[in-house]
């Protein structure tokens, strides 16, 4: 295969454009994509645990098995009813004030006040971040809407606003948000519990299932569905704000 | 943003099982419903006054003793400016069986400037095979003061097990000048989805405590005085408080019990009686 693949990208040189039209490439959307759900990605998630930190202060959290089950937990919860329907929401949104409605309610959603101020300032990078990469009007409309105040700002709705403009199908789109929320908590887990390398490489693999899962949900559950969220998780994210010796911002 | 509550049919039901309107207003140095209206199964006890505050206390009643399936409740709370309500029930509200379509209760208040409502209900017990929905929403002036408290329990069956109810959903949307500032979507279904043992959703305990406030004289400081004054009441460490925009507050905690939670949500309700109107701790269980 990769030597018929070379060769074809070969031809196209020589054949002009007649050929390379023939010759797959990825969608437009792809780089664009991965760049955007790149763990890396500059947006702080490294210095947010999102209450996991309060899980391991208490010991609950210690090792491999017990984070893939707070992994678990917090996909089907706060990942797939927040970030999750929001994305949808704003993939199904027909105007602007639809939009704003979408970032309101997933703002008002987040009572512990961490997670709120994660949003936010998660929300900020994620936004510059998606206007540099792939800028368009929609992101400049939100952005502006955000700097009024009139938004709250939060990645998953920048990452939803350019993934849309970009034309990414909503099921990579939630797949790929999620998987890359999953993978920063998980690359927090290391360092946090700590686990091997390896081991967390096993926890992603494992949550395959589970994001899949989550992006169906995100696609079948309705508008009163949005922001449900468990009261052991708020708990211990509220509990957080009050934790010495903290790792994490959240 | 109050015209958001989306839990069912709102707004296209035509018959109600039970529907309560009050609207309460300042009559010289007391508070009174100056218009009231119910009809099917709620009710309403004559008003009380527990303090010489002037605040009026009204207990719902529902004569029928539970909710039923496919039962919908409405009701509908307008607080005058300045006008000051203690709005609570008779009893628990008791959700049975509900093998074809869920309980639904939707409650609508407006507070005005400087007008202010303590909503503090008995707990929630729903029982083997019910399910319930409740919306609240608030829509209130930024000088109104709200409280709002709510205990769930995880009922029980005839084989003596817990958390045989299907599903019990509550949703309080709370706004301010007609922006949403609070969306406090609780929902728990036994039976699916994470575990209600899941250490993200109960862990091992079966009573949720909440507590709601928005009030603009809530700030950090008043948020770290009630932490430090509830934490020797959760032995458990359960209890997480956090400051709301708004300004306001949100309480949650877990028990075992219903005392705990009722120890703990009176004693954050009475430290604000006590900070902003003076009024001693309440006693609804004296008249």
């Amino acid at each position: 295969m990769p030597n018929t693949a070379t060769k074809r990208i070969a031809v196209t040189f020589d054949a002009g454009a007649s050929v390379a039209l023939a010759t797959p490439v990825p969608p437009g959307y792809l780089l664009p994509l991965l760049q955007l759900s790149d763990s890396a990605l500059p947006t702080g998630a490294f210095s947010h645990s999102l209450g996991l930190e309060s899980f391991l202060h208490r010991g609950l959290v210690h090792d491999e098995a017990t984070f893939s089950d707070w992994l678990t937990q917090f996909i089907r919860i706060q990942l797939v009813h927040s970030d999750g329907l929001a994305i949808r929401f704003v993939f199904e949104a027909e105007t602007e004030a639809e939009i704003h409605r979408v970032d309101r309610e997933l703002h008002a959603s987040a009572l512990p006040r961490e997670i709120r101020a994660a949003g936010v300032k998660m929300g900020a990078r994620m936004l510059d971040i998606a206007g540099s990469v792939f800028p368009c009007q929609e992101l400049e409309n939100y952005a502006a809407a955000v700097a009024r105040g009139d938004c709250a700002g939060h990645p998953a709705m920048a990452f939803a606003i350019a993934g849309k403009s970009l034309g990414v199908p909503l099921a990579e789109l939630l797949g790929t948000y999620m998987f890359s929320a999953v993978t920063s908590l998980t690359q927090n887990a290391i360092r946090g519990i700590p686990i091997g390398q390896s081991a967390g490489q096993r926890v992603l693999r494992a949550a395959h299932q589970e994001v899949s899962d989550g992006v169906v949900l995100a696609q079948t559950l309705g508008r009163e569905d949005f922001g449900v969220t468990a009261p052991g998780l708020e708990i211990a994210q509220m509990q957080h704000e009050r934790q010495r010796a903290r790792m994490f911002m959240s | 943003m109050t015209q958001t509550a989306t839990i069912g049919r709102l707004g296209t039901h035509s018959e109600w099982a039970g529907t309560l309107s009050l609207t309460i207003d300042r009559r010289g140095d007391r508070c009174i419903a100056v218009k009231q209206f119910h009809d099917g199964a709620l009710r309403i006890l004559r008003p009380h006054y527990l303090d010489e505050s002037g605040q009026v206390c009204y207990v719902i009643i529902n004569p029928g003793g539970a909710y039923l399936g496919g039962d919908s409740y409405l009701i509908e709370v307008d607080v005058a400016q300045g006008a000051d309500l203690l709005l609570t029930t008779q009893s628990a509200t008791k959700i049975y069986r509900t093998p074809n379509d869920r309980a639904e209760q939707h409650m609508h208040v407006r507070l005005a400037a400087n007008a202010r409502l303590e909503l503090l209900p008995d707990p929630l017990i729903a029982y083997r095979e019910a399910s319930y929905g409740q919306v609240t929403t608030v829509d209130m002036d930024p000088a109104a003061s709200l409280v709002m408290a709510e205990v769930v329990t995880p009922g029980w069956s005839p084989d003596g097990r817990l958390f045989r109810y299907d599903e019990v959903r509550m949703r309080n949307e709370i706004s301010i000048g007609g922006r949403l500032v609070v969306l406090d979507n609780l929902l728990i279904r036994p039976g699916v989805g994470s575990p209600v043992d899941s250490m993200c959703f109960m862990g091992e305990h079966t009573h949720l405590g909440s507590l709601l406030v928005v009030d603009a004289r809530v700030d950090a400081a008043l948020v770290e005085e009630l932490q430090a004054l509830l934490a020797p009441l959760d032995p458990e460490g359960q209890l997480g408080i956090t400051l709301l925009e708004g300004p306001g507050f949100a309480l949650r905690a877990l028990s075992h019990s219903t005392e705990p939670l009722n120890k703990i949500l009176a004693a954050a309700v009475d430290l604000l009686r006590e900070r902003w109107t003076g009024q001693k701790p309440l006693n609804l269980r004296k008249y």
